[in-house]
């Protein structure tokens, strides 16, 4: 027993102090930008892949003219294939690039042009600006069809097994 | 039984049994954390601390039931007789060339199908990059996975029901199948009209698995009621307080605008206790349409009333009570079909370890 709790502690030890070795995030590399004038503020829109595509994620940063120092505001996402599932969320500063707002790791989710719109606060008053026919293109890989008909096969299973689970204890407790 | 034959009682049902729910506690915990980590802080790899809990779960429970089954198969093959109370009822595989205890032959078909689908989601972020989409198709594939894993366990702990921790470790097991289930509703999200799916959804699942522990043994569903809020509890604290600690040990930052709301206990219906308590003396009566009843009245009452709860948990205006309707009767039809399964359920748990003939019918 001690010997267990000896082998524990110290994998536990292992994994906590070789983390940060493991944990090697990415710097966020931009490979295109493009400027959004919103009011007084111009903003350089950064991605760290180029073109964009539906379900791919990427980093997204919005880099205003002077640094993100007094100003504040939030972004608004809308894709013309479906307005429905336009969004709008604070600009939050990017977690691996601080010094300015982004989006990580987030991907778009259905293909098609995109509107994103600033909506800025700062020093020099309100101001709006959106960055038009920002086009995602279709999805790779397989058809969501089969990835959904290959991921749901687990559920198919364990339903199968309750239903096989139900059927033979009621022939069961019928016979008895 | 001859006491002088040595049954696979040697191996005692307990161990394996408790290393299998410790598999499943070890992936709730991870998934909790690897949630709140998304929300609160971000950045993701392979390998970060609540990935490795999760594999590390299921890795538990693939090895707990492969030794039982290994375990069984090499006391059949030595010409003695097995004992399914040590997790279910024995079943041939491939034949005859092992055999398993039902419990932990689904448990462990759950655990294998966990690696694969671990294998398709490491080639789907290869495509696709890691965007923290809980309901990604390799995710829902792990998820179920793990259910199936949760499922074997309950069967391994019902097998054991003439034990006292038997039927505990039963009720336990059925409250983290259900804390864990609550993350997959969350593939519902894109129906939100007429109805909320994803609270429907959550309705039918939590009341088959009270009406499940009901039909078990007594009391059960309220037990796991609040097995569950015990659970719900625990993780409310744990889940920020690990995602800060751990991002803090690795230098990073907590995302701007963080609202501090623990993201999967927050999932985990609060009104399952009084619903269970409220619907008790229904899901066990004699008549055959009770449960039945009771299974849409608990639903109706967990579907409609958990945007009162997001409500309240998350700081909006609670919407008027004609826009809940709808959800609230979709969750008394799926929830009467839930009661009646789950009552179903729950009776073939009792003979988990089979009926009486079952040894000699395997033999």
């Amino acid at each position: 027993m001690k010997r267990t709790i000896a082998a524990a502690v110290t994998t536990a030890a292992l994994l906590v102090g070789t983390a940060p070795a493991a944990l090697a995030y990415e710097p966020v590399n931009v490979v295109h930008t493009e400027t959004v004038q919103a009011g007084p503020y111009r903003v350089v829109v950064g991605f760290s892949t180029w073109p964009v595509r539906a379900m791919q994620s990427l980093d997204f940063t919005f880099a205003p003219d002077g640094g993100l120092e007094g100003k504040s505001g939030y972004l608004t996402v809308v894709p013309a294939a479906a307005p429905d599932v336009a969004w709008d969320e604070p600009l939050a500063r990017h977690p691996r690039k601080r010094d300015v707002w982004g989006l990580d790791i987030r991907a778009m989710p259905v293909a098609g042009d995109y509107t994103f719109g600033f909506h800025l606060e700062g020093p020099q008053g309100p101001g709006e600006g959106t960055l038009t026919g920002l086009e995602v293109l279709a999805q790779p890989g397989p058809p969501m069809g089969l990835s959904w008909a290959l991921s749901t096969l687990p559920l198919i299973g364990l339903v199968a097994f309750l239903a096989i689970a139900w059927r033979r204890h009621r022939n069961r407790t019928a016979t008895r | 039984m001859d006491h002088d034959v040595p049954t696979t009682r040697e191996i005692r049902a307990l161990p394996p049994a408790a290393a299998l729910l410790t598999g499943g506690l070890l992936t709730l915990i991870g998934l909790t954390w690897d949630v709140q980590w998304h929300t609160d802080v971000g950045p993701d790899t392979f390998f970060t601390l609540p990935h490795l809990f999760l594999y590390a779960g299921s890795a538990v429970s693939g090895l707990a039931s492969l030794t039982a089954v290994l375990m069984t198969t090499a006391a059949r093959r030595a010409g003695r007789p097995t004992d399914p109370a040590v997790g279910g009822a024995p079943v041939g595989v491939f034949g005859r060339v092992f055999t398993a205890p039902l419990g932990y032959l689904v448990a462990g078909c759950g655990a294998a199908s966990f690696l694969l689908y671990g294998l398709w989601d490491q080639w789907w972020h290869g495509l696709y990059g890691f965007d923290a989409v809980i309901d990604s198709p390799p995710h829902i594939g792990l998820l179920t996975s793990v259910m199936a894993t949760l499922v074997g366990t309950v069967v391994v702990f019902a097998a054991a029901v003439d034990q006292r921790w038997g039927r505990i470790g039963a009720i336990v097991s059925l409250a983290v199948l259900a804390a864990f289930s609550t993350i997959t509703v969350v593939a519902f999200e894109t129906i939100s009209r007429p109805v909320n799916a994803v609270h429907v959804a959550m309705a039918g699942l939590m009341v088959l698995i009270v009406a499940t522990g009901a039909a078990f043994t007594r009391f059960g569903g309220v037990l796991v009621a609040a097995a569950l809020a015990v659970v719900q509890a625990v993780s409310w604290w744990f889940s920020p307080w690990a995602a800060e600690v751990y991002a803090d040990a690795v230098g990073l930052p907590l995302r701007d605008y963080v609202d501090g709301v623990p993201v999967m206990p927050a999932l985990m219906p609060m009104v399952l206790i009084p619903a269970a308590l409220l619907v008790h003396p229904l899901l066990t009566a004699r008549a055959r349409w009770a449960p039945a009843l009771a299974g849409a009245v608990a639903g109706a009452l967990v579907a409609g009333l958990q945007v009162v709860q997001n409500s309240i948990v998350y700081d909006f205006p609670t919407p008027a009570v004609s826009r809940l309707l709808p959800t609230a009767l979709a969750g008394a039809v799926l929830g009467l079909l839930a009661g009646h399964a789950g009552t179903r359920l729950g009776g073939a748990l009792r003979h988990a370890k089979g009926f009486p003939t079952d040894e000699s019918e395997a033999s």
